[in-house]
């Protein structure tokens, strides 16, 4: 396989790294360009919720300073940096004074759990019945079935999941209707534990991988088609190989490759989770997270996801353009 | 001793037009050992035929009669195999070298897992100091070092060496035939010669049958015994090389023959007509190159050049060169898409690639191309008619939409294209040949100063290769358009051109007017070149793979001596390297 030169190396990381760099640059300068002050938003809760307020200038004041809101511009800047690198965000202004980075590290297991999963199963699924709309192969009552299926690629994921539950959960009983794990279970590394959660995740990651398939099918059926015609593949029907062979180390193996990049971008994304998914299946993840910091106005909560998405996408692009040599020779020649 | 009997075969495609009969009744047989060409022009049904044999006609064609027997599977037809059995039939019998060299490997598996791959589908388990064993034996056939080749992805060889990688695949397992698909159409001179030789030596020691299909009577001449000439799905002349070549009884084979330009053979051009004066003013040259270079990183695909076209009488300069000479990277410095590394490329005394907007504009219009790739140049959700007017109109050149129309028909016509039947059209209805000469049309139409065409005619048929040289050649007569003829073909070149400037590597090597260069060649590489094309002539001698090696170790000699041999020179064009 070669090695993958210092070079490549360092210029990978320093992209890396600028990406992070800039990306929480912006997200400390996009809320401070909204004209809502959290701390306002934070007395008003207070307000609503236990009647008058004594002395609220100085509360104001008080609650300015331990924001470091009182501080000039830049000294909020390179603080801001400081913390975010070292991945304080703050307190949560809606669940004061929760840190917010234990808000985050409670929800991100979940998320990348759930999500990791759903995705990697939808991209085995998807692009397996992608290539097989294509491949000559293919027996026909697949070759029907297949573009049948992607109807519920047009179904919004909150809809396929209120049908799951409704179907398998209210009806048949089959899954738990809401929660990341059963109430009788303590959390741990016990087999009681993980079989509950397994079996709560089941229709979180079943609405998504059945509305987010299509993408991927879609996207393998053209690449396929591509593939098809090349001169590689004749020929290497005309050397009598396998059918199957040729499907997976000829057409799958070479028309994969971009499925592999649209793969690390999805990464990113995987991290917010399919929000409104956590939201109705009650999972206590990022997505259902930031919903709610949305909803509280809760800032510092919006910072830390939004950072901890883009940290996981940068991440991710790192890593595939650190794997894609290995995949496509092609590649290493060209750096 | 018969390896092949193909007997009244018919192919029909069913389109939703009605059936296209690709092939009618052809009946042949192919000796052992012996070579067979199939030439004929696109759309004639050679490849149709030579792929029924191997059972991989594209979709929806299918054989509607006939049968096609394999001597060494006895009586069956190979027409009646089920699809696990004609699988075993494939490189194990009957070996299918293809035509894009460039991409019939997988680009994601090192070379000699490619050949392994064949012998495990056909032999099942093979250890793998056996598997290692025959995949060198195989490469070390075609020329190649196996211990660096086999190890090698495909994107890491030339076209040339990717070909003769084809070649160890198919005869890996010595099958009873080889059916060669323009295995060298996609690579130059020197290395098709190299390529061709490689081909004929390893068919020779396995003794297998041969089928060579092609469109070029010279490279039939130089490679096989007997040629079959299919016109239209029928098969319209079969007989000995010599017979065809020396005897042709059919005029579509006589057709054939005569349209391989020769160098010092009788032009295809009216040599009475005389150019038309451009006028304009001749104090500052049309087009001038002030040490022009060009680098790619540590490549160097143009060395420092100048020359200064003067375009007061029109001139064709032709610029040959094998690929990676340098030629194309002349062709867009020239057009401005590229910036030069030094120098300076002068339109009219103005820099062409620092321009405003305006002068840009104005370059534009006065400065055509045509470019190698007449499927590419249309944007295939318009008619024709778009790409011909929206120039025309963008340039300001339109009165009105009937002298707009006008104006598409007079430049049809004088492309030799009848205005009716190719107007209103969209690209894909039309043939290679008619797109490419609207693009001759539509560059003309805009009445420029000056033609840049890269390739035009290496992708269209050699019937129609001499008219569109014609109508380009037509521009220079009659509407007074100074053209840059950039190819590879140097007898197209040599009849076209007022001068010529052979590439390699970057520099001139040799320049003058083409009687000087083309027809008594004095540089070594342009020797070389002349050498390397193959002749209608039987008697004239193509050499052995072995002068064809001997050429290629020549080219070392000539990297080291990289000097202009200058021929002469024709009034109001001056080079000078530097």
């Amino acid at each position: 396989m070669g090695r993958i030169p210092v070079s490549y190396l360092i210029n990978r990381l320093i992209t890396f790294m600028l990406t992070v760099f800039i990306a929480a640059t912006l997200i400390w300068i996009i809320p401070r360009l909204s004209p809502v002050d959290p701390v306002d938003v934070m007395l008003g809760r207070m307000a609503a919720g236990g009647g008058s307020i004594e002395n609220s200038d100085a509360i104001l004041t008080q609650l300015r300073q331990s924001f470091g809101l009182d501080q000039p511009m830049i000294v909020q800047y390179l603080l801001y940096l400081k913390n975010t690198l070292t991945f304080d965000f703050g307190l949560s202004t809606a669940s004061f004074p929760t840190p917010v980075a234990s808000l985050i590290g409670n929800a991100l297991p979940w998320t990348l759990g759930l999500m990791f999963i759903s995705l990697i199963v939808t991209f085995i699924i998807g692009n397996l019945l992608g290539a097989l709309m294509v491949w000559e192969n293919t027996p026909k009552i697949w070759k029907v079935a297949i573009p049948s299926a992607m109807v519920f690629t047009a179904i919004p994921p909150l809809l396929s999941g209120l049908l799951l539950m409704y179907v398998f959960a209210t009806q048949l009983r089959w899954f738990p209707l809401t929660g990341a794990y059963g109430l009788n279970v303590e959390p741990g590394w016990d087999w009681d534990f993980i079989v509950s959660v397994l079996h709560h995740g089941f229709l979180p990651a079943l609405s998504i991988v059945i509305v987010t398939f299509g993408f991927w099918a879609l996207g393998m059926r053209g690449l396929m088609i591509t593939v098809q015609g090349e001169d590689y593949s004749v020929l290497a029907k005309a050397k009598g190989l396998r059918p199957r062979y040729i499907l997976y180390r000829y057409m799958i193996r070479n028309a994969i490759l971009p499925q592999v990049t649209a793969f690390a971008l999805q990464i990113g994304g995987l991290v917010a989770g399919q929000v409104l998914v956590e939201r109705i299946f009650a999972y206590p993840g990022m997505g259902k997270l930031l919903y709610d910091a949305i909803l509280d106005q809760d800032f510092p909560v919006i910072q830390g996801v939004s950072f901890v998405i883009i940290l996981m996408t940068a991440l991710a692009v790192f890593l595939v353009d650190l794997i894609y040599p290995l995949i496509d020779p092609r590649i290493r020649h060209e750096m | 001793m018969t390896v092949l009997e193909i007997k009244d075969v018919s192919i029909d495609f069913p389109t939703s037009r009605g059936v296209v009969h690709a092939v009618t009744d052809v009946s042949l047989s192919v000796p052992q050992g012996r070579r067979i060409g199939f030439i004929g022009e696109s759309g004639s049904g050679k490849t149709t035929t030579a792929l029924a044999a191997m059972r991989m006609l594209a979709a929806p064609g299918f054989v509607s009669a006939g049968e096609i027997h394999l001597n060494s599977l006895g009586k069956t037809d190979i027409l009646k195999l089920n699809e696990e059995e004609m699988r075993r039939v494939r490189l194990r019998k009957i070996a299918y070298i293809p035509q894009g060299a460039m991409n019939s490997l997988n680009p994601v598996m090192r070379v000699e897992h490619q050949i392994w791959d064949g012998i495990i589908a056909h032999e099942g388990a093979v250890t793998q100091a056996e598997l290692q064993r025959r995949s060198d034996a195989a490469l070390e056939g075609v020329g190649l070092d196996p211990t660096i080749v086999g190890r090698l992805f495909p994107h890491e060889l030339s076209g040339g060496m990717k070909q003769r990688v084809c070649i160890a695949i198919g005869v890996c397992l010595d099958p009873d035939l080889i059916i060669a698909d323009e295995p060298t159409s996609a690579l130059d001179v020197i290395t098709q010669r190299h390529v061709m030789q490689t081909l004929r030596e390893v068919q020779a020691k396995i003794g297998a049958g041969l089928i060579l299909i092609g469109h070029d009577m010279g490279l039939m001449a130089q490679s096989v015994d007997d040629i079959a000439v299919l016109k239209k799905g029928e098969l319209v002349e079969f007989g000995p090389t010599r017979q065809i070549i020396e005897n042709p009884r059919h005029p579509y084979t006589k057709e054939l023959i005569s349209s391989v330009p020769l160098v010092g053979g009788e032009s295809f051009l009216d040599p009475s007509a005389a150019p038309k004066a451009a006028g304009g003013d001749s104090a500052t040259p049309l087009l001038e190159l002030k040490g022009v270079s060009k680098r790619y990183g540590a490549v160097t695909a143009l060395h420092p050049m100048s020359f200064r076209l003067d375009g007061a009488v029109p001139q064709i300069i032709s610029i040959v060169g094998q690929s990676g000479s340098g030629k194309s990277t002349m062709g867009s410095l020239m057009l401005g898409f590229n910036a030069p590394s030094t120098g300076e490329v002068l339109f009219r005394g103005q820099d062409v690639y620092r321009q405003h907007a305006a002068e840009k504009l104005a370059f534009r219009k006065d400065v055509q191309a045509v470019f190698q790739d007449p499927y590419a140049c249309f944007n295939p959700f318009y008619r024709v008619n778009h790409a011909l007017k929206f120039p025309f109109e963008r340039f300001g050149l339109s009165e009105g939409p009937d002298h707009t129309r006008a104006a598409m028909e007079d430049a049809c016509r004088a492309v030799g294209l009848a205005p009716e039947t190719v107007l209103n059209r969209y690209p894909h209805q039309l043939s290679g040949g008619q797109r490419q000469r609207l693009i001759v049309a539509r560059a003309l139409m805009l009445s420029p100063k000056l033609l840049i065409a890269d390739e035009p005619v290496s992708m269209v048929d050699a019937s129609l290769r001499a008219t569109i040289l014609k109508n380009i050649h037509d521009l220079k007569d009659q509407h007074g358009i100074s053209i840059l003829y950039i190819t590879h073909d140097l007898a197209t070149a040599y009849h076209v051109s007022d001068f010529v400037m052979v590439l390699y590597k970057g520099h001139v090597v040799e320049a003058g007017p083409p009687k000087e260069v083309i027809g008594d060649p004095q540089h070594a590489y342009t020797r070389l070149l002349i050498d390397s094309i193959p002749w209608p002539e039987l008697d004239r001698d193509w050499g052995s793979a072995d002068d064809a090696r001997a050429a290629l170790d020549k080219l070392a000699e000539v990297d080291r001596r990289p000097d202009t041999v200058y021929r002469g020179s024709v009034p109001g064009f001056e080079l000078s390297q530097g």
